[in-house]
């Protein structure tokens, strides 16, 4: 019966071998199983691998490449945004290159001197006409503004600081643009007051007050202090309003002379007034939108207001 | 010369497998072409060659599988015995027929693929021929018909003819 299975259905045999030895091969217990396939592995498979690996570099190579193309366009239009970038942050180092070197040409001097009078007042500095330092100048310090110079010799000027009552400052609040006059007050409780307000203006307590440019001798924008207090005059027409200076008077001891005469007229980006009461802890110095302005109010110098 | 171009194709077949078919892997379902070959093999060349060829691609599908050895071997085995004996006489040109044989042979091989891998689970063994057997049988047809004609268009000649 063998036989003639073997000789007459040779097909059916060969299956029902094959199958008896798939079975067996599934039967096996799992380290017999492991060491037949190690032994094929090493035998029949590895030529196979090496072909199969051959053709994976291959093919692998060419997916590769497409992946690396799409890749190289996507990098390339990167790079070209940050090409453009770079060029752009170039051109804007340039400028504010440009502006550091020329902002105001502010010239910097130490204060040599104080006022004997124990409300202060008044500054001597160490720099005069032959720094640049002449009469009606502004001072500055990056806290805000300081006064102006009264007079000054070759080598020393003598400024009248805003807490002095011959030095009065046009101003404004930044927030609702409000004009009018910085004046020491020199009373009972001497405070530095913003004049000529109406009481139907509106300004409130912790509005930032600043320069308004007008005159000419100081530039627009620069911070001269904070509002404090805000009430009625007796006569009801005025407002009366108390403002804090920026700069601590106490402890200065090196301020800024601004000379429009040689200045390009933009202003520094860390003095840029940001106008808005909410941010008065910053203690910008100067309005932005008087940038413009600033180079072109090189006027006689009449912002000095008569009390 | 038949056996030049048999081996070529599963030369083919393999390196495709091994290669290009993950990357055309559809919700995890992929073509299994190493089937397709035993079934065009055991069509062509009758049972015998078809259950040797079925066994030999199947054992060497196992010894890259994770299951139980001679799993792929006893299903492929089977299934190329099979198709020989019943395609013998079929219109092996014929789109339709094609696909029912590649199809239905799939399933054939997955029925006892699966029968084995779940061993005994009928849960399993159900879920498993409706997640995947079903739809790689599916893929592996529609895949295979696409590769034979575009094999027998630029070959023009067909792969698959009535003559043995």
């Amino acid at each position: 019966m063998i036989r003639n299975l073997l000789f007459r259905r040779p097909d059916w045999t060969v299956f029902i071998v094959t199958s008896l030895v798939c079975l067996s091969l599934i039967l096996l217990e799992r380290r017999a199983q492991e060491r037949v396939v190690w032994f094929l592995q090493h035998t029949v498979l590895a030529p196979a691998e090496f072909a199969a690996g051959w053709m994976e570099r291959g093919v692998g190579v060419y997916w590769e490449n497409g992946r690396l193309r799409q890749r190289v366009a996507t990098l390339q239009m990167e790079v070209d945004a940050m090409r453009a970038e770079r060029g752009e942050n170039a051109r804007l180092r340039r400028l504010l290159a440009l502006d550091q070197r020329h902002p105001f040409a502010l010239v910097a001097a130490d204060v040599s001197g104080r006022s004997l009078d124990r409300l202060g007042g008044s500054l001597t500095l160490d720099k005069g006409e032959e720094e640049g330092v002449t009469a009606n100048r502004a001072i500055l310090t990056p806290e805000g503004l300081v006064g102006r110079v009264e007079r000054a010799t070759a080598h020393q000027a003598r400024v009248l600081t805003i807490l002095h009552r011959d030095c009065a400052v046009a101003a404004r609040v930044a927030r609702t643009r409000v004009e009018g006059v910085i004046r020491w007050d020199f009373g009972d409780q001497p405070t530095l007051h913003l004049l000529y307000v109406s009481s139907q203006e509106d300004v409130k307590p912790g509005d930032i007050v600043v320069t308004s440019g007008q005159g000419g001798i100081f530039p627009e924008g620069v911070r001269i202090g904070t509002v404090d207090r805000v009430a009625l005059e007796p006569n009801g027409l005025m407002k009366e309003i108390v403002v804090t200076t920026a700069v601590d008077f106490r402890g200065l001891e090196q301020v800024l002379v601004y000379t429009p005469g040689t200045a390009e007229g933009v202003a520094p980006p860390d003095l840029l007034e940001e106008a808005a009461p909410a941010d008065s802890s910053a203690v910008p110095a100067v309005d932005p939108e008087a940038g413009a302005s600033i180079g072109a109010s090189a006027a006689p110098p009449s912002g000095t207001v008569a009390p | 010369m038949k056996l030049i171009r048999d081996s070529l194709v599963l030369l083919v077949v393999l390196s495709l497998q091994a290669t290009l078919l993950y990357r055309i892997e559809i919700g995890g379902t992929r073509p299994d072409l190493l089937v397709a070959f035993v079934v065009y093999f055991g069509w062509m060349r009758g049972p015998i060659p078809g259950t040797l060829g079925g066994f030999g691609v199947g054992l060497l599908q196992d010894l890259d599988a994770s299951g139980p050895l001679g799993m792929n071997a006893l299903a492929k085995s089977v299934v190329g015995f099979l198709v020989a004996r019943a395609g013998f006489r079929v219109h092996r040109a014929n789109v339709g027929v094609r696909f029912a044989f590649f199809f239905a042979a799939l399933l054939v091989h997955d029925i006892l693929y699966y029968a084995v891998a779940t061993g005994g689970d009928g849960g399993e063994f159900v879920k498993q021929m409706f997640v995947k057997a079903l739809p790689t049988a599916l893929y592996t047809a529609v895949a295979t018909l696409l590769l034979l004609g575009v094999a027998e268009r630029f070959t023009r000649r067909r792969l698959l003819t009535d003559e043995t």
